[in-house]
């Protein structure tokens, strides 16, 4: 069995007339990974996880060339629909995708269209409700829903399909710091109880600093810096424009070690920082 | 040095293909009620149907075949709240009028003009003008009338329904188009 979830070779992508949107994007996803993705408004972030998913380019039309392979297998000649079934997706603009009156409609629309057994919807939406902590609120109107709950009811109807891949497209636009953070929170629980793959694109990399085991970094349609996010920080650090992408605390760990030619921990929590930097400059002084 | 750009394969939007019918669905249902209700003022009544066939062959460009579905949808929807003395003529004449408007919009883009502005209005004229004038001709066939009370009792009218229709689907176009492309692709981004 593939140990890749996704995996872009050479893939580039142009929008029906527009010019080129994805240059030469190769990027391996491996399975059980939580990475997230950076970078400026219209580096082609949102563009990238269409891919991903097959929107771009069969939904969408338009030009490109290269692969995309879901969990081992090339999406040429896919439905979107099956290849949905695999990796889910949720769109910035959430609201859009919702298409129900009822949160139990809602999350059983797809699954029903994918033809399981009226039982077996049940138990999933079950099951969907209780994982985004919305328990017993099929019968809820969705505008009986803050919109905090209509996110994490949306989150709800995408795991219905229990895809393999979860992506993310900048979920937390819209909400407070304390809503921000309780989803990401969420969503690890959700990466670490399922194993699943989870992408997530994202401005403020703060939120993601507890979570993420990668990163990519992308500029004007490129990827121009992906790896292991130790290893990716270290190269944003000393890149010109994308260093401000990188969370506060890694930016100030990195300043620190390169000025003080010191080696400090793999810093995830502001807790941690906090310990570490009393330990070397207690007193005003390095110890 | 920047990587050589491959040739790059192109690829129709499926998007479009599902678009497409639900815009002429939900317009030729809009139609539908309007025709259904819409009063007689002084033996005139606008075509709603006929109308809202012209905004949609405006907006999504179909073929011939798509053409000619949509005429022959748009003729069936009017059979059952017609008033007139021969229903099943306006099959015909819904047929002859889509596919009057398909023509016209392929040769505006033919032409380059495409884009140009009063194309709906221009649609909808002729698209009623043809429609009407089948069905009055089948109703001159069918109730053995003479040409002469077509040519001048009936055209005038079909004249004066065509520029109703003409202004409603200039007016309509624009509402439409931008509800048709509220999503769009390259916007996105």
């Amino acid at each position: 069995m593939s140990e890749i979830a996704l995996r872009l070779t050479d893939f580039y992508y142009a929008y029906p007339n527009s010019d080129i949107m994805l240059k030469d994007i190769s990027l391996t996803v491996e399975k059980g990974s939580f990475t997230a993705i950076a970078g400026p408004s219209g580096a082609g972030k949102t563009t990238l996880c269409r891919a991903m998913t097959g929107i771009v380019p069969y939904y969408y039309g338009g030009r490109y060339a290269g692969t995309v392979e879901v969990l081992g297998e090339e999406i040429r000649g896919k439905k979107i629909s099956d290849i949905a079934m695999h990796v889910g997706i949720m769109l910035d603009d959430y609201e859009s995708q919702m298409v129900s009156l009822t949160a139990g409609e809602e999350i059983s629309f797809s699954l029903l269209n994918h033809g399981f057994s009226p039982d077996e919807v049940d138990a999933r939406v079950h099951e969907a409700l209780n994982d985004v902590g919305l328990p017993d609120r099929e019968n809820y109107q969705l505008d009986e829903l803050s919109g905090g709950q209509r996110q994490r009811l949306l989150l709800a109807s995408v795991l219905a399909t229990r895809p393999d891949v979860l992506i993310l497209d900048e979920p937390v636009s819209a909400m407070d710091p304390d809503g921000a953070r309780s989803l990401y929170q969420l969503v690890n629980r959700i990466h670490k109880d399922h194993d699943m793959t989870v992408v997530v694109v994202e401005h403020d990399l703060n939120y993601l600093l507890p979570y993420m085991s990668h990163m990519v970094l992308m500029d004007h349609g490129e990827i121009a810096i992906s790896g292991t996010y130790e290893e990716a920080a270290r190269k944003a650090y000393h890149h010109p424009t994308l260093c401000g992408n990188l969370p506060e605390l890694w930016q100030l760990k990195l300043g620190l070690e390169e000025k003080n030619g010191i080696a400090l921990g793999s810093w995830r929590y502001e807790e941690e920082a906090i310990a570490e930097l009393q330990k070397h400059f207690r007193g005003g002084a390095r110890e | 040095m920047d990587k050589e750009i491959p040739e790059l394969i192109t690829v129709e939007s499926s998007r479009d293909s599902h678009r497409w019918v639900a815009i002429t669905a939900l317009l030729l249902a809009i139609g539908v009620i309007l025709h259904t209700i819409s009063p007689n003022v002084g033996g005139v009544t606008p075509n709603w149907t006929i109308a809202m066939y012209s905004i949609t062959t405006n907006l999504t460009h179909p073929g011939i075949l798509r053409a000619l579905g949509t005429g022959f949808v748009a003729g069936l929807t009017i059979v059952p709240s017609s008033k007139s003395a021969f229903p099943l003529g306006n099959i015909a004449s819904e047929l002859a009028g889509s596919l009057t408007a398909c023509l016209l919009v392929k040769a505006f883009v033919a032409v380059h003009l495409g884009r140009f502005r009063l194309v709906p209005l221009i649609v909808g004229f002729f698209a009623t003008l043809v429609s009407g004038s089948v069905f009055t001709n089948i109703l001159c066939l069918v109730l053995g009338l003479p040409f002469s009370t077509w040519l001048k009792v009936m055209l005038p009218v079909v004249v004066v329904v065509a520029v109703l229709n003409a202004l409603i689907t200039q007016v309509l176009y624009r509402p439409v188009e931008k509800v048709f492309y509220t999503t769009g692709g390259a916007q996105d981004e």
